[in-house]
C-alpha cells in the first residue's frame, strides 16, 4: 500500500514545478477571505470570525473536487491506463490521489488561518486548530472521493467541468457558510440541513467556541467511508481486478 | 510454457465486433499485429494488458489468466500505449524512477541501478536530469521504453511505438527492440509500418475487422506471392485484365498487381492497357513485399481513417 506515497510524490512535483498552480491556489482563498471578511456588511461581532469557516470549507471544497480534473487528466492523456497495467495495486492510485488532494487543501487552509489572524481573526489555542485540521481533512477526503467518483463515470473533461460548477456554487450559497441556519428562508434550509458542507462548517465553529461537534464529526466520517466505498467499487468496475 | 496464449479471445463494444476469435501462440519472438486503423491492435492489447475485460474467450500470459489472475499478469508484463504519457514537468530520471519505484523495488541503491541501466540502454544518459518537456517525440518514446525496462518483464507490449518518429528514430526504438528480444524478453508489438514489421518481425499476424485473417513469419507470407508488378499510367486501369494477374491495390500513384510470373506477364498486361487506351508511363516487376501483402489481404479501403484522425486530434488537443 505504500505505493500511493509514490503517486503523492508524482502529484506534489508536477504543482510545484507549475508556479502558476501554486501562486493561483494560494492566493485565490486569501483573495475570498479578505473580500468576504472585510467587505461584506458588519452585524456580528466579528464577522471575520464567523466567515472564516466557511471560507476554509469552500477553499477546500473547490480543491478537493479538482481531485476529480486530476484524474480526468490521468485518463484522457493515458497516464491511468499505463498505471492500470502496472503490478502495484490500483487503490494505490485512487489513495494517492485523494491524499495529495486532501494535504494541498489543507496547505491553502494554512494560508487562510494566518492571513485571518493577520486581518483580525481571533487566535484559538493550538488544539483548536488541531480539531479544525481533522474536520477538513475528514472533509477533503469526502469531497475528493466524490470528485473521483464522478470523473470515473464521465468521459470528458466539459461534462466534469459543468459537475463542478453545478455542484460547488448552489452547495455553498445553500449552507451555513455566509448565514446561520436559523436566519435562511425555510426553503434554502432544507436543503442546507442535508449539506454536507453546513455540518463542516457549522463543526468548524463548535470547535471555535470550543464544543466537540460529535453529530458533524459522524456525519463526516459516515460520509466519507460511504464514498469511499462507491469509488472504489467503481475504479475496479472501469477494469478487471 | 507459452508466454502469450489466447483462445477464441473475443471483444465487442455496444455494437462492434472489435475482436473476434483471437487464437494466438507467442513465444521469445517479436510478433507483430498488423492491421489497418480501428481493426482492433489496441483491443486486443488492452485485453492482454488487463485493462480490458474479454467478452468471450481466453487469455494467459506466463500462464495466468488475465481475468481470474490479473495481478500475477500485471507482474510479468510491461505496456507502453499507443498515446505517449510521459510526466513533461518530470525529469528523465525521475519519469523512470517514478515506475521503479511503482514496479516496487523499493532498495534505493538496486532503484539507482535499475534506472541508469534503463537510461544506458535507451541512450539517455545525457539528458536525463532534463525536463520531458524538452524531449523530442523519439526520446519521449524512447523515455517510455526505458519505463517499462527497468521492471524486467517477461513479455512487453507495445502499441504502436514508431508512430510520428523519424527513419532514424524509428530504426533506433526497433534496433532496441531487438536488443530486448535477445535478452530473453517476448515482445508483442502493433505497427502500421510493413517495411519495419518485415525487417525486425519474426512473425506478424495481420488483422482486418477483428480478425487474423493471415499469420506466419514475413517471408512465409511473402511466398504466398510469386512477383509484384508495378504500372504507372495516366491514372485509369483496364477494365479486362490478363488471367492470373491480380490487383491488389495502389501505392504511389501506380497500380500494383500480383502475378505467378511478372517478367512473362508484364508484355500483356501492358497489351491491356494499350487496347483500353491507356497511356502506360512506366512499368516495373519486383519481388513482393510484405505491404503487398497486407494491402492484398486488407483492401486499400479498409482504414478507419475517419476514427482515427478524430482520436489523434482530440490528443493534440489535450495535449497542447
Ligand atoms: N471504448 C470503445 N467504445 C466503443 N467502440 C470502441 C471503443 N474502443 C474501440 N472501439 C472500436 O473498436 C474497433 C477497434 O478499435 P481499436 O482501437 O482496437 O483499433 P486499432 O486497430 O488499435 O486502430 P488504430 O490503428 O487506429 O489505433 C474500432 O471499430 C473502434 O471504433
Ligand atoms: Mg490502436
Amino acid at each position: 500500500m505504500y505505493r500511493f506515497a509514490t503517486y503523492v510524490w508524482r502529484d506534489t512535483i508536477r504543482w510545484k514545478r507549475a508556479p502558476l498552480n501554486v501562486l493561483s491556489t494560494l492566493v485565490m482563498p486569501a483573495t475570498w477571505l479578505i473580500f468576504m471578511g472585510l467587505v461584506m456588511p458588519v452585524k456580528y461581532d466579528n464577522y471575520l470570525d464567523f466567515v472564516t469557516p466557511g471560507i476554509l470549507v469552500l477553499t477546500m471544497l473547490t480543491s478537493s473536487l479538482g481531485a476529480g480534473s486530476s484524474i480526468m487528466f490521468d485518463k484522457t492523456l493515458g497516464y491511468l491506463n499505463k498505471f492500470l497495467a502496472l503490478p502495484s495495486p490500483r487503490e494505490s492510485i485512487l489513495i494517492g490521489k485523494i491524499v495529495f488532494i486532501t494535504i494541498r487543501g489543507l496547505l491553502q487552509s494554512t494560508v487562510i488561518l494566518i492571513i485571518s489572524i493577520l486581518i483580525g481573526a481571533t487566535i484559538y489555542p493550538i488544539s483548536t486548530y488541531i480539531g479544525m485540521y481533522l474536520l477538513l481533512t475528514l472533509f477533503g477526503i469526502s469531497i475528493s472521493a466524490l470528485g473521483t467518483t464522478v470523473a470515473l463515470y464521465l468521459d470528458n473533461h466539459d461534462s466534469y467541468a459543468a459537475f463542478q460548477a453545478f455542484v460547488s456554487m448552489p452547495l455553498y450559497f445553500a449552507s451555513t457558510a455566509l448565514i446561520s441556519l436559523d436566519e435562511m428562508p425555510t426553503a434554502l434550509r432544507y436543503i442546507a440541513e442535508f449539506n454536507p458542507l453546513t455540518y463542516a462548517i457549522d463543526g468548524l465553529r463548535d470547535i471555535a467556541k470550543g464544543i466537540i461537534p460529535t453529530f458533524s464529526i459522524c456525519f463526516l466520517i459516515i460520509l466519507a467511508i460511504l464514498i469511499m466505498i462507491i469509488c472504489s467499487w467503481k475504479f475496479r468496475s472501469i477494469t478487471i481486478g | 510454457m507459452t508466454d502469450i496464449f489466447t483462445s477464441k479471445l473475443s471483444k465487442s463494444y455496444e455494437d462492434v465486433l472489435a475482436v473476434d476469435s483471437l487464437d494466438l501462440r507467442i513465444n521469445g519472438e517479436i510478433y507483430g499485429l498488423l492491421g489497418p486503423n480501428g481493426s482492433g491492435k489496441t483491443t486486443t492489447v488492452s485485453m492482454l494488458t488487463t485493462l480490458l475485460s474479454p467478452s468471450s474467450g481466453s487469455a494467459q500470459i506466463c500462464g495466468h489468466d488475465v481475468t481470474t489472475e490479473p495481478k500475477a499478469v500485471r507482474k510479468c508484463i510491461s505496456y507502453v500505449p499507443q498515446y505517449m504519457a510521459v510526466d513533461i514537468r518530470l525529469t528523465g530520471r525521475e519519469n523512470i524512477d517514478f515506475y521503479a519505484k511503482l514496479y516496487g523495488i523499493r532498495d534505493k541503491t538496486e532503484r539507482k541501478r535499475r534506472v541508469n541501466y534503463a537510461l544506458d540502454i535507451m541512450d539517455l544518459n545525457e539528458r536525463a536530469d532534463d525536463l520531458t518537456k524538452t524531449y523530442s517525440g523519439g526520446m519521449q518514446r524512447r523515455l517510455e521504453l526505458a519505463q517499462a525496462l527497468t521492471h524486467q518483464p517477461k513479455v512487453l507490449f507495445l502499441d504502436e511505438p514508431t508512430v510520428g518518429l523519424d527513419v532514424i528514430a524509428r530504426k533506433m526504438i526497433w534496433e532496441h527492440i531487438s536488443n530486448l528480444k535477445k535478452s530473453g524478453i517476448t515482445i508483442f508489438v502493433t505497427t502500421h509500418q510493413m517495411e519495419e514489421a518485415e525487417r525486425y518481425c519474426d512473425r506478424v499476424g495481420i488483422l482486418k475487422k477483428g480478425v487474423v485473417i493471415k499469420e506466419g513469419t514475413p517471408s512465409y507470407l511473402k511466398s504466398a506471392l510469386k512477383s509484384i508488378i508495378t504500372i504507372k499510367s495516366d491514372g485509369k486501369m483496364p477494365n479486362i485484365l490478363p488471367d492470373n494477374v491480380d490487383f491488389i491495390g495502389n501505392e504511389n500513384g501506380s497500380v500494383v498487381y500480383a502475378s505467378d510470373n511478372g517478367a512473362d506477364i508484364l508484355p500483356s498486361l501492358i497489351k491491356k492497357y494499350d487496347e483500353a487506351g491507356i497511356h502506360v508511363y512506366s512499368s516495373m516487376v519486383r519481388d513482393p513485399t510484405l505491404e503487398d501483402i497486407y494491402l492484398m489481404s486488407v483492401g486499400t479501403e479498409a482504414a478507419d481513417t475517419e476514427q482515427f484522425n478524430r482520436a489523434q486530434i482530440r490528443r493534440i488537443i489535450m495535449k497542447g
